[in-house]
């Protein structure tokens, strides 16, 4: 039996390993098939222990490591591990006899709850924000269930140049296993390094791109860059160097991009995470090239912190932006327009996050001193720049919408709610554009309004997702995104009070200097 | 002469004045809020009440309608005032000239366009299109005649004024439209019993629920409600028998046999009428009951009629007999409007309840309990259209899908719902069809799914592509045609897109097509197109030159 093999393994080993059996770090790069793609195993394990315990990480043991431990479980190999599952809700800890303070459960007491949970599931009537978490963990006992019945490890198996995908207490044969009895190391790690090879003979190994992209964290580094980018301008007003920052910074991020379009063979736009992540980089680099033209650095300044707000987003918000990369639904599955239409707007709401970063920048500075009417008119100057790049990319962007639902669904315009928020963001900077040509909107109000414009940007593209499409039963603001947009609002909405409060009345004359 | 002159003059210096207004930045911005407004509470809309409530209230209703023209008159206005055409414009008017042809691009869309969906099942030859707004068609077979009566879109209900759909037929039965409900819910309703039965005319409605289940049961022996005698949920089967028979059930049975005059709703087991099962030679039970010197036979194992003797039942003489042990395997629950009867297993014998004293009764299934709600001998229930707010959760209307138009027929109030499919009527003798549905159109050809192909990605159930094989007739042989997503039929005038599908049977699918025909397709894509150039023409390059 397979347990021999074990039993021998254990005796090799020294008193140490023997809590880790074979497992290794090393497994990182293994092939498995998991949601519709394959993966390194390293990326299928992190994203499954984020998925149940909110961390990457297990005890001391990394993921792939603790990964493969729990799916020995299924062989009968016990670990020492302790997997800890998240419950957000507090009625969810009511419910599984949790205090309010704790945000962990066992795993294991969650999978023996699991036919309560679903009791409970099944009697909640209203689809609110209690039945979503129940809902959710649910589906984190299944993972832990799967997970620890080895079935999500999914082991390639060659035969005649066709890949079959083996769950691992079906790879783990004793004929296949004992083949390895005497080839050096262990047994185990020969297989899973024979099947690998056997696998990359056939497909390649372009599937390892997405390990080198998890492991050296280049969004991290970006965000270590624009940190010091910031510093050089700010503090020590080194456009030099900063510069110098920016680019290094542009150039890791293109990469990581790069990266991600290899591995997911698409445009790097199909979901939050990525369209923040490039309106982040995207913004940046129209500050460049607007800073080229007009040489004020305040444009340099507006693109790093926006481009670091994406990325602190992309860091800590993962709650509501998913890093992973995943399959497209195939509504989607069409390179060209997914490229032009989407790449298009996030370019737009870049552009017009460059206006808004700048009107707040302005709105402080006002706040802090008072400005002559050449002040407010070259300031004005400055955000209608941006509010142009913006408003043109925008319509552009709206209408390559709406070309390609007439290719794709047979109609040029549906009031879809996406398609009509990009309309309303549309409109609404063209009633500030419009005002502007009349008298309704001077200089010195057009600042105001075009840091409030933003919030409908944020709504179009944040709000259809986590407020609209939820449905009537979620507006509790319960969840990630939702908090977060309202948080958002929020903090905007009581600065421009702060503002309007406190603003400096206008000195009528020009000052002389 | 004078006085046409000063009419003129009048009428030039409104117009002057209105194009002054229409044409003003100012009145240009409030016309862009108000349209912003009206589409912000669209979006809201649709995210509570779903697609169709929001096109009905908002994107396709007069008002919105309205908007769109006022900013149509607004930029061309503006466009106007602008004349003769000046060198620093040239953008300004390119864009304006765009958004126009836009707005006349998706007015001729509007106005001669086609929008609608064709369900293709598998393997079976279809012509109809069907739109999007509903109508009501009522046919008279014998005569040959159809009439049919569009119905509003509108989102909230709508009076019809009883407008007679005969009028021009005198010689038919008079049908009146009274009011259509595009969102409704069907609630019960407890009206008078009409009387005319010598059956009991009881209708109970009960709540059986558990710690995590919960369902409203309504039975009626009334023929004309919408409730019928039995209900099954899961594994429990629910019968509805009339008060009398409680009797039977209530005392002691020798054989588990119970005696029943359907007519006279008189019971009473063997015993009391000394009747004694017998064994037919293959090995079935067979009772024999002589009433009048007339010999009437059960067979109760197969079922509770008198048979003949050419085995066939005889549903007009009034006895039935029951055989409880056919009830006894699985949960079946009698119930008698305030009483309950019920097979223990645990007991080996029936057990009876009655709700006199107290509210619940506790059942020996799963921790049930049943409650009455209601219990009527004069009234019945049935389900009447009730216009509601429809409610979405997840793209499905979860309240409001039903739609339902009130007519009278005759004088007679008749309510026609979609979920009945055609209705078929006897109005003085003559079989009419009444029927409210989709708008459809029938296309010039036939179109035939072959086969439907739907794609996963690997290791999941997650379609990643979705593909219809189709043929298509037109009377000058089959053409085979390919449709997947991005990948549309363009045939005469009309596209096809993959829009969806259903599972027809086991394994078996059947595809939805969405077909457009869009005259207005070239003015929005050359107003596009100038919209585009224009803005950067506007935006970007006058600026440009500015600098330099």
């Amino acid at each position: 039996m397979i347990l021999n093999l074990f039993l021998m393994l254990t005796l090799q080993l020294s008193a140490q390993d023997k809590e880790a059996y074979f497992c290794q770090n090393e497994y990182e790069s293994l092939p498995v098939q998991a949601q519709g793609r394959v993966k390194p195993l390293r990326v299928l394990a992190e994203e499954t222990l984020r998925f149940i315990s909110g961390s990457s990480k297990l005890d001391d043991k990394s993921a792939t490591e603790a990964f493969c431990l729990l799916s020995l479980e299924s062989m009968g190999l016990k670990n020492n591990l302790k997997l800890m599952a998240k419950v957000e809700h507090v009625k969810a800890k009511e419910f599984l006899g949790l205090e309010a303070s704790v945000t962990m459960i066992d795993a294991n007491t969650l999978v023996e709850n699991k036919d309560t949970l679903r009791a409970q599931y099944m009697s909640q009537k209203e689809n609110d924000s209690y039945k979503k978490e129940l809902n959710k963990l649910l589906t984190r006992a299944k993972f832990i269930e799967e997970l620890k019945a080895g079935n999500l490890w999914t082991v390639p198996v060659v035969d005649n140049q066709q890949i079959t995908w083996q769950a691992l207490p079906d790879f783990l044969t004793e004929e296949r296993v004992s083949r390895f009895k005497d080839s050096g190391r262990d047994p185990f790690t020969s297989a899973f390094y024979e099947s690998k090879d056997a696998y990359v003979q056939v497909a390649g190994d372009a599937y390892l791109l997405e390990l080198t992209y998890v492991k050296y964290n280049l969004f991290t580094w970006s965000m270590c860059l624009a940190l010091m980018a910031l510093g050089f301008l700010v503090v020590r007003k080194k456009v030099g160097i900063g510069l110098f920052f920016v680019i290094s910074l542009l150039l890791i991020e293109i990469s990581g991009i790069m990266m991600r379009i290899f591995i997911s063979g698409r445009a790097p736009i199909t979901n939050m995470y990525e369209t923040v992540m490039f309106s982040g980089f995207g913004c940046l680099v129209l500050a460049l090239i607007i800073y080229g033209i007009k040489k004020d650095k305040l444009y340099l300044l507006a693109g790093i912190s926006y481009n670091l707000l994406c990325l602190l987003m992309m860091k800590f918000a993962n709650n509501m932006l998913d890093p992973s990369i995943q399959t497209l639904v195939p509504v989607l599955r069409d390179n060209f327009w997914l490229s032009t239409h989407v790449t298009t707007v996030i370019l737009s709401y870049a552009a017009l996050a460059l206006s808004w970063i700048l009107a707040n920048i302005v709105l402080i500075k006002k706040m802090r001193s008072q400005q002559s009417v050449e002040d407010e008119r070259y300031d004005m100057n400055l955000i209608y720049t941006c509010l142009k790049f913006g408003v043109v990319l925008l319509s552009a962007g709206v209408i390559l919408g709406g070309v390609w639902a007439d290719y794709s669904w047979g109609r040029f315009w549906g009031w879809d709610p996406k398609e009509t928020w990009s309309l309303i963001v549309l409109l609404v900077y063209m009633a500030i554009l419009h005002g502007k040509y009349s008298a309704w909107i001077n200089n010195k109000n057009f600042v105001p309004l075009v840091a409030a414009a933003f919030m409908s940007v944020m709504m179009a593209w944040f709000g259809v997702n986590y407020i609209l499409a939820t449905g009537l039963h979620s507006y509790g603001f319960s969840e990630g995104g939702a908090i977060f947009l309202g948080s958002f609002f929020m903090a905007q909405t009581v600065f421009l009070i702060v503002y309007l409060l406190k603003a400096k009345p206008k000195i009528d004359k020009p000052t002389q200097a | 002469m004078n006085n046409l002159n000063s009419v003129l003059g009048i009428w030039t210096n409104w117009a002057k004045q209105a194009e002054k207004i229409l044409g003003h930045v100012k009145f240009a911005v409030v016309i862009i809020l108000v349209f912003a407004i009206c589409l912000i509470y669209g979006t809201f809309m649709e995210s509570y009440h779903g697609t169709e409530y929001a096109n009905r209230l908002v994107y396709k209703s007069p008002f919105f309608f309205f908007i769109q023209f006022l900013m149509f008159l607004s930029i061309f206005t503006a466009t106007l005032m602008r004349l003769p055409i000046k060198k620093h414009l040239y953008g300004f008017y390119v864009l304006h000239l765009g958004l126009l042809l836009l707005f006349a691009g998706s007015f001729i869309t509007y106005t001669s366009g086609l929008d609608g969906s064709m369900t293709l099942p598998p393997n079976l030859a279809v012509r109809n299109v069907q739109l999007n707004e509903d109508e009501l068609a009522v046919s008279f077979h014998n005569r040959g005649i159809k009439l049919v009566a569009p119905m509003p879109f509108k989102a909230t209900p709508v009076d019809l004024n009883e407008l007679d759909l005969t009028a021009n037929h005198p010689d038919l039965a008079q049908i009146k439209l009274i009011k259509f409900y595009p969102f409704s819910d069907l609630k019960i309703e407890w009206i008078k019993s009409p009387q005319h039965f010598s059956l009991p005319e009881q209708s109970s409605r009960y709540q059986l629920f558990n710690d995590n289940f919960s369902e409203e049961i309504t039975l009626s022996m009334v023929a004309e409600s919408d409730f019928s005698m039995s209900a099954s949920l899961g594994l429990l089967n629910v019968h509805y028998m009339p008060e009398s028979m409680f009797a039977c059930f209530n005392k002691p049975l020798k054989t588990k046999y119970i005696l029943w005059n359907a007519f006279s709703g008189e019971c009473s087991s063997l015993e009391a009428k000394k009747i004694k099962p017998q064994k037919t030679k293959e090995g079935k039970v067979r009772i024999t009951l002589l009433e009048n010197g007339d010999k009437i036979q059960f067979f109760p194992e197969s079922s509770p009629l008198p048979m003949n003797d050419k085995m066939e039942s005889e549903p007009n003489k009034p006895w039935r007999i029951f055989g409880l042990e056919l009830f006894e395997k699985k949960p079946h629950l009698f119930t008698f409007g305030k009483h309950v009867a019920y097979y223990s297993k645990d007991e080996k014998k029936w057990l009876t309840d009655s709700f006199d004293e107290k509210p619940l009764i506790e059942l020996p299934w799963m921790g049930f309990q049943l409650k009455l709600l209601n219990h009527h001998t004069d009234l019945y229930p049935v389900r009447t259209p009730t216009y509601v707010k429809p409610i979405q959760d997840g793209g499905q209307l979860v309240s409001g899908g039903e739609k339902a138009v009130l007519l009278k027929i005759k004088e007679r109030p008749y309510w026609v719902k979609v979920s009945d499919g055609p209705n078929d009527l006897l109005v003085d003798g003559e079989k009419i069809t009444l029927e409210l549905k989709k708008k459809e159109l029938v296309l010039p050809f036939e179109l035939n799914l072959e086969r439907f192909k739907m794609d996963t990605d690997p290791g999941t159930n997650n379609p990643a592509s979705y593909e219809s094989f189709v043929s298509v007739f037109a009377g000058n042989g089959n053409n085979q045609f390919h449709i997947y997503m991005n990948n549309p039929l363009k045939y005469d005038l009309f596209t096809f897109y993959q829009a969806s599908y259903f599972e027809a049977q086991e394994g078996q699918f059947g595809s939805v097509l969405s077909v457009n025909y869009d005259p207005g397709r070239f003015w929005k894509y050359l107003g596009s197109l100038l919209l585009v150039f224009g803005s950067l023409w506007h935006f970007v390059l006058r600026n440009r030159k500015k600098v330099a």
